[in-house]
């Protein structure tokens, strides 16, 4: 029964924070149409300039406005300018996913070079604030399901409820009729960079509060995770992403629970190959997407 | 002066080694076109194979480490049982990736293949020792009687041979009808399967010849620095190859070799040797910052790289370019009309 209550708890906890990433990282895909190699180094600069700014200060809501702030900060200058950039001259898509590799290894080294090979850590203080049937979850942690829901239901009304959101749907549908409507795709892309951004951002800057510790190669393994869910979802589809999210978070803390910790990312990530063997639209697309997918 | 040349035979051992794996990712990506980013499995399969098959078993030294077998096979077993290796594990990675997936979702699916493989052998320490890695792997003809450089010379002429090898595959497979068609299964998957060939089979053999050269070139890595770990094989080491073969050119075998004289060699080993500064480790975290610059660098001024892949042109039996006419002329040429004034 305990194992049970951890698995689902702490399950619920982990998909909080990948579906911040994940949807983030699902919604530039759908809308940009860019393999974004450099999502999880962005995520680790977050972190860092996080740690820079406020690093010992235990304000979370400063910590995420700083995160969210360098995320759109950062993705901008990537995503529209430098990749927006390569896509006018003409680049092709392996060309577009070298070049995400290539910002990816450069930020990733200057940081490691910045800072040296050493782990840095937060001044974290962990409370309990809830215990069922004897698991206990802390304050902080409570506070980042509730920030996850939070930033859903914000992207859900944006997605739904606002003129951008009907913009930002239609040119991940169908980007000719998007511009023959009136509506300018350039535009909508640079809102999809900088919203992705700022939620890769929080999703950094609240793992790295979560762990305590972090390092330049942070955002590796969670971006594999982030993509993970993105992709178990149906990528391009931020719905899908929140749902992969709370499957990758069952199954990585079921598999950490039942067979070790060691494995926690691993299923995640084989998790991943299967559904792109079985059904590479994701489980929750209606239709295939018309993007060269399969062969 | 003896360092000198001591320090360069290094260098010259490592550049055929790299050559040998930049030449087997020049035949998956560069000659088929797969997004080949789980390159450094095949390279690190053929690694850990040739030191399985190398090494004594663990309880001969002690039980230092842990690892599954040690046959003490002795040369060139090791090397032939590492490119082996390196090629049967191209078979259920290209089930999983390459069979259906293509694109963005391909290099996707490769990527965290990569990852999972370095997790499961973090994972497992029983298998292959986990992080710590294996070390003690035995040289062929090394021994503490014979001197580092004799050593380093004899090292350089099995490389040699090595590389002479992959040549003649590399160079075989480029001529031969075989290289045509990785060539038109690249450049359009539908024309090649509409001549009744499966691109399915060509792209699977192009990864387990490729995957074999890497495995082959994993060996010689191993028995070269005889010890083998996850951090030698993250996937950051995927991109330094793509890096050579996108600086040197893809598609041909000078091109390749150019690419790893500068990104694995030029910047990667021989800062090795500048004065070192700062901690320990950073002059290889700035070298990785240059590789991305560099990448970049190239992808926006030079995306073909140095030494572009030649255009392959089918003359017509009496010599004329049919590239230099428009088809109905080239055909007009091939019946023995001229037009007037052309030639």
């Amino acid at each position: 029964m305990t194992l049970l209550v951890t698995i689902v708890l702490f399950g619920i906890y982990s998909a909080a924070l990948l579906a911040i990433g994940s949807v983030g990282f699902s919604m530039q895909f759908g809308v940009t149409n860019v393999l974004n190699l450099a999502y999880g180094s962005i995520l680790t600069s977050c972190i860092f300039v996080e740690y820079w700014i406020t690093g010992h200060s235990s304000n979370v809501w400063l910590a995420m406005l700083v995160g969210a702030l360098a995320g759109a900060v950062i993705s901008f200058v990537i995503g529209h300018l430098v990749i927006g950039a390569f896509l006018n001259r003409g680049a092709s898509g392996f060309s577009i996913a070298m070049v995400t590799i290539g910002i990816a290894l450069m930020i990733e080294f200057t940081l490691e070079a910045i800072q040296g090979p050493y782990i840095n850590t937060f001044s974290a203080n962990v409370s309990s604030a809830i215990t069922i049937s004897g698991v206990s979850l802390g304050g902080e942690q409570l506070a980042a399901i509730g920030i996850a829901a939070a930033a859903m239901v914000a992207v859900h009304m944006l997605l739904r409820l606002t003129k951008l959101g009907l913009a930002m749907r239609a040119t991940a549908d169908d980007v000719a009729l998007t511009r023959s409507c009136g509506i300018s795709p350039t535009r909508t892309r640079a809102v999809a960079w900088l919203l992705s951004g700022a939620l890769c951002g929080i999703c950094g800057v609240l793992l790295g509060l979560d762990e305590g510790t972090f390092s330049s190669s942070t955002g590796d393994a969670i971006f594999v995770t982030i993509a993970a869910a993105a992709v178990v979802g149906g990528i391009g589809k931020p719905y899908g992403a929140m749902i992969g999210a709370l499957l990758v978070g069952l199954v990585s803390e079921g598999s950490a629970a039942v067979i070790s910790p060691s494995y926690k990312s691993i299923a995640a990530w084989v998790l991943l190959i299967a559904v792109l063997m079985v059904r590479p639209q994701g489980i929750f697309a209606e239709y295939a997407s018309r993007r060269e997918l399969v062969a | 002066m003896s360092g000198t040349i001591y320090y360069i035979s290094g260098l010259a051992i490592l550049f055929g080694i790299n050559l040998i794996a930049v030449w087997g990712l020049d035949l998956q990506f560069g000659m088929t076109g797969i997004n080949s980013f789980a390159f450094i499995v095949f390279q690190s399969a053929g690694a850990y194979a040739t030191a399985l098959l190398a090494l004594k078993p663990p309880s001969s030294y002690g039980s230092f480490e842990t690892y599954i077998g040690g046959a003490n096979l002795p040369f060139p077993l090791p090397l032939i049982g590492g490119a082996v290796a390196g090629g049967l594990i191209a078979v259920p990675i290209g089930l999983v990736a390459v069979r259906r997936l293509r694109g963005d979702y391909e290099a996707m699916a490769l990527l965290v293949v990569s990852l999972i493989a370095t997790g499961l052998v973090n994972a497992q320490t029983n298998w292959l020792n986990g992080p710590s890695g294996i070390a003690l792997v035995p040289q062929p003809f090394g021994g503490p009687t014979v001197p580092p450089q004799t050593y380093h010379w004899i090292f350089l002429g099995i490389t040699a041979v090595c590389c002479v090898i992959a040549w003649w595959v590399m160079r075989g497979i480029a001529r031969a009808p075989l290289g045509r068609l990785l060539r038109a299964a690249r450049d359009s998957e539908s024309a090649a399967s509409a001549l009744g060939r499966s691109p399915h089979r060509l792209r699977m053999t192009a990864l387990i010849v490729g995957g074999a050269l890497a495995g082959l070139s994993g060996g010689l890595l191993v028995e070269y620095v005889t010890a083998w770990s996850p951090a030698s094989w993250l996937y950051q080491e995927t991109f330094l190859f793509f890096t050579a073969l996108v600086v040197g050119g893809r598609g041909n075998l000078a091109g390749a070799a150019l690419g790893v004289l500068i990104v694995p060699i030029g910047i990667a080993e021989a800062t090795r040797r500048l004065p070192s500064f700062g901690y320990p480790g950073l002059i290889d975290s700035l070298d990785f910052v240059a590789i991305g610059a560099l990448m970049l660098a190239f992808l926006w001024f030079r995306p073909n790289g140095l030494l572009a892949e030649r255009k392959r042109i089918i003359r017509p039996r009496d010599g004329s370019d049919p590239a230099s006419d428009p088809a109905p002329l080239g055909l007009a040429a091939r019946l023995g009309l001229r037009r007037a004034g052309s030639r």
